[in-house]
């Protein structure tokens, strides 16, 4: 399509041998991608469930925050409240050196509509 | 300066800015006599250990932190402290991507006091528009401090590097007066927050190092009251060095809040009429306000301490945390290793020093009064 304009542009057309426009028909293709679109997306992995995140940070020496396991490093969270709310709180794990990092962020929620600031 | 003689009745030590009074000292029990030599020695192995460990130990294994955006409204904040346990959180800025300081519970006494005097109908709603940003703007007008050449001092967040020695998170907390210093690490794109450091987490290193040889810091034996720490309640016809505050529990919770903010103190005790120790009302217990909204219902000078604390208890009870107990207390005639492991149990800022039996309140050792007197 854009090699056509391309050649009105560029370089000089001379007469009968100008590129004819596509068949029309060709242009009425089905658009195929509408059967994945009805199917649901692909499942987040379960082990992906197994986040510490969600303990609270003043449990006490005697009850230490468990490590929290490899496969949830490095993955971003988001806290699963009902709407409507007014903050969210964003989480992941990693790992410093040898040692588990859990920070949770808690923000603010845009509404909608409004502009933002 | 250390005394060659216990000093163990003079009001208002703290660390090394001590008087001795003229008159002969009255001991009326026999304390042992602490040795200039023993606290040098001491106080070099304990500078020694410190200077040569990093901020990377005070890390736990596992360690959960919680940060707030700085454009977050002040009452989703004083929530979120609650629902969380927690009593400080740094302050996150996107617009600089970086941490640009600290919420504490000063903050919201000082809101708190502040919507207090125009009246409570108005709190709420103040809350819930007034962004923490906007709250530390108006703070930094408040309590201006001018450097020599007049020019203004933002405050800028004191924190410190996983790399950093001990010593330097230790230095850094006395010298800035906080409780907590967030460890921040610079390696990445964005800087990452691994832990909120405070004087609790260095204590427990030094406590756990030092468990094993008792005998290298000869000072831990000595009983509390023949060392320069801590403040203590001056007797009858003394002169006195800093007043003692204490308060009985039908006080106002205003009273109490204009304490903690005039004193410059961190806590109050709440002794009933014969001075005897009931409880005790710390700067981190204004969180509890929160709960039900109490803040925004009561005026704080109808509220008295006893009702305030009541709300406290009911607070660790609703979710679960680890409160322990609340006041934690010592005897004039304890030694030091037992104040400073007590010292180290995690939310223990300080301890009361009590009377056996009577627990008539003798005085008061904090953490800072602790570094303060360690590290010289």
């Amino acid at each position: 399509m854009n090699n056509s304009r391309g050649q009105d542009q560029e370089t000089p057309v001379v007469a009968g041998f100008e590129v004819p426009r596509s068949p029309d028909a060709s242009y009425n293709n089905v658009y195929t991608a509408s059967e994945d679109d009805g199917r649901d997306p692909p499942v987040v992995p379960q082990h992906l469930q197994h986040t510490v995140l969600s303990y609270p940070a003043n449990r006490g020496p005697a009850a230490p925050l468990p490590d929290p396991q490899h496969v949830v490093l490095n993955h971003l969270y988001i806290e699963n409240r009902e709407a409507p709310r007014s903050v969210v709180a964003l989480g992941f794990s990693h790992r410093f050196r040898a040692k588990y990092v859990n920070v949770v962020l808690y923000k603010p929620v845009q509404r909608r509509g409004s502009n933002s600031a | 300066m250390i005394p060659r003689f216990p000093v163990s009745k003079t009001p208002g030590i703290s660390g090394e800015s001590m008087e001795i009074d003229g008159d002969p000292f009255h001991h009326s029990e026999a304390v042992p006599k602490i040795l200039e030599a023993d606290v040098e020695l001491s106080r070099h192995r304990i500078s020694v250990f410190l200077s040569t460990h990093t901020a990377y130990e005070l890390l736990p294994e596992s360690g959960k932190v919680v940060a707030l955006d700085v454009t977050l409204p002040v009452k989703q904040a004083f929530h979120i402290l609650y629902e969380q346990g927690i009593s400080v959180a740094p302050l996150w800025d996107h617009d600089v991507s970086r941490f640009v300081g600290i919420l504490s519970p000063l903050d919201f006494i000082l809101i708190l006091r502040e919507l207090g005097s125009h009246g409570s109908d108005m709190a709420e709603e103040e809350l819930e528009t007034h962004a923490i940003s906007a709250w530390k703007e108006g703070k930094l007008q408040l309590t201006r401090k001018f450097d020599g050449n007049g020019s203004l001092h933002p405050r800028r967040l004191i924190d410190a590097g996983p790399h950093d020695s001990l010593k330097d998170v230790a230095l850094k907390l006395l010298q800035n007066k906080v409780a907590t210093v967030p460890i921040i690490t610079h390696d990445g794109s964005v800087p990452q927050l691994l832990h909120l450091a405070s004087l609790t987490g260095v204590l427990k290193c030094i406590c756990r190092h030092f468990k094993h040889s008792p005998a290298s810091l000869p000072i831990l034996q000595q009983p509390i009251c023949s060392i320069p720490l801590g403040t203590w309640v001056p007797k009858i016809g003394e002169s006195n060095g800093r007043p003692f505050a204490m308060l009985r529990p039908n006080a106002s919770l205003s009273d109490a809040l204009s304490l903690l903010v005039q004193a410059e103190v961190s806590a109050v005790p709440i002794v009933d009429d014969n001075d005897s120790l009931l409880d005790i009302y710390c700067r981190s217990d204004i969180t509890a306000l929160a709960k039900d909204r109490a803040y925004a219902q009561i005026h704080l000078n109808e509220l008295s301490i006893h009702q305030a604390l009541q709300l406290t208890q009911e607070a660790s009870a609703t979710y679960g945390f680890f409160n322990g107990q609340r006041c934690h207390m010592c005897l004039r005639s304890d030694p030091l290793h037992k104040v400073m492991d007590r010292l180290a149990i995690p939310g223990v800022r300080r301890l009361v020093i009590v009377e056996a039996g009577s627990k008539r309140v003798e005085g008061i050792i904090s953490l800072t009064d602790l570094f303060r007197f360690l590290l010289g």
